[in-house]
């Protein structure tokens, strides 16, 4: 269910798999942010490509991933342009047209923008385990660990979740009235589905939290199985990325 | 010691912290699954389906005036935002990458500061609307900044959309939501269940 698997391959893992969790998910964050700062297309186009080239390399995804997740950001992007370009005043592309020029403009940075942060995203997910970000964030950003626990609980249930769905369904099924020999399926019974999940899942939240009491979570100082590394090649890293988007901010102010 | 015990007093329990967990993996899989369905509405949509996506932003608001109502402690809906958000990104890939946390904390915000105001004592429905609008509001700001909503023709109408997305979505359905969970009995164990145990008070024994 997850949009990037991040299974390692055969080989060993790729450049940015070796990175540490935390540095990564700060970056990914600071440079979303800083991306928000550029209004104008041109250095927000070099730093899209300067981001597939990267991802592609240092994360080794394939080509075929990269743009099947882009997908959402292109059609995201598509609404944002076409509405920029029918509701901003200004000059006309055309004499007569209800397109402006500085429409057109601003929903192509918005859509690029949203495509840098989308680049960025897949390149975490796809380097990043879940375990491994939650175990890091324990380690390097002092979170603490009934949190971590928690979420990454989360997120086995989260797996279970299209199976308790498909339970539910069956269940209301076997009641429901027929329409056309088929049982009806409409948004009340949509609604009580998910009434159902909800009140299912309340139920297990309190097993877990029990269970993962039972084991010792919330009290006193604990140790880390396997922890992961953070060291010097961390540190390159947030260099390279602080100057590909300085470099990317000079070129802005020099376009003009 | 006795320093130990305050500081003990203002975690949350583990029962909390999961509950919050849940309730972000539970609305992050019908949110995810409700997307599915709708990109394919919003294309055939065009320009309008920007603005369509504004009468469900509401939906995006529940969870945090739901664990706020049922948990009822400070940070609460805060908390439960920023994991339903960690969970969208981390575990589910949501096409609004890392912003959504910072959107996330932003409307975690609006919607708790209702409930802070009467102290968390006070659950009626003109505190949910009230929730579900600032949660709207305050997040609205931050929308209009990213997506430079400010220069278009159509601000106002944005606004309105979401402001009563907010009220009807993010505020009084999570009434109902609460309301219809507390029904059930699975509340009993939290904060929500001992107040009303509390206020039905105790159970009088037949004397023999």
């Amino acid at each position: 269910m997850t949009a990037v698997d991040p299974r390692p391959g055969p080989q060993a893992p790729s450049l940015l798999a070796r990175r540490n969790p935390t540095v990564k998910a700060a970056i990914l964050l600071a440079a979303s942010l800083a991306t928000l700062g550029f209004l104008d297309p041109r250095p927000l186009l070099v730093l899209w490509a300067l981001a597939v080239v990267a991802v592609l390399a240092a994360a080794r995804l394939p080509v075929r991933t990269l743009l099947l997740g882009q997908v959402p950001f292109v059609v995201f992007g598509v609404g944002l342009v076409a509405i920029n370009a029918l509701s901003r005043p200004g000059t006309p592309v055309v004499p007569g047209a209800p397109v402006s020029v500085e429409g057109l403009t601003i929903g192509v940075a918005l859509a690029l923008r949203g495509l840098v942060i989308g680049v960025l995203t897949i390149g975490f997910l796809a380097s990043t385990p879940p375990r491994d970000l939650m175990v890091s964030l324990v380690q390097h950003a002092r979170l603490s660990p009934r949190y971590a626990y928690s979420v990454l609980a989360g997120h086995r249930m989260l797996a279970a979740m299209p199976a308790r769905w498909a339970t539910i369904r069956a269940a209301h099924a076997v009641r429901a009235p027929l329409r056309r020999g088929r049982p009806r399926f409409g948004l009340p019974d949509a609604g009580r589905a998910a009434f159902a999940l909800l009140v299912t899942s309340i139920r297990s939240a309190e097993r877990i939290a029990l269970a993962l009491e039972s084991r010792g979570l919330g009290e006193g100082p604990r140790t880390v199985w396997r922890p992961v590394p953070i060291g010097r090649a961390d540190v390159v890293l947030v260099l390279v990325v602080v100057a590909a988007w300085a470099g990317a901010a000079v070129l802005g102010v020099r376009l003009g | 010691m006795s320093e130990t015990t305050e500081r003990r007093r203002a975690r949350l329990p583990l029962r909390d912290i999961v509950l919050m967990v849940m309730l972000g993996v539970v609305f992050g899989f019908l949110y995810w699954a409700l997307v599915q369905a709708w990109n394919g509405l919003a294309v055939a949509m065009g320009p309008a389906g920007d603005l369509a996506q504004h009468v469900l932003l509401g939906g995006w608001l529940l969870v945090a005036p739901i664990a706020v109502a049922i948990i009822r402690k400070p940070f609460v809906g805060i908390i439960a935002e920023v994991i339903a958000s960690v969970v969208e990104v981390v575990f589910l890939g949501s096409p609004v990458g890392p912003l959504l946390l910072v959107a996330a904390a932003i409307q975690g915000a609006g919607s708790e500061l209702p409930f802070a105001l009467t102290r968390y004592r006070r659950f009626g429905w003109g505190v949910y609307a009230l929730s579900g609008v600032l949660g709207a509001g305050l997040v609205f700001v931050w929308s209009a900044f990213r997506f430079d909503w400010y220069g278009q023709d159509i601000l106002a109408l944005r606004l309105g959309l979401q402001l009563v997305s907010g009220l009807v979505l993010g505020g009084l359905l999570a009434k109902v939501i609460v309301d219809r969970l507390h029904g059930t009995g699975v509340l009993d164990e939290f904060a929500i269940g001992r107040a009303a145990a509390a206020g039905r008070g105790p159970v009088v024994r037949r004397e023999r």
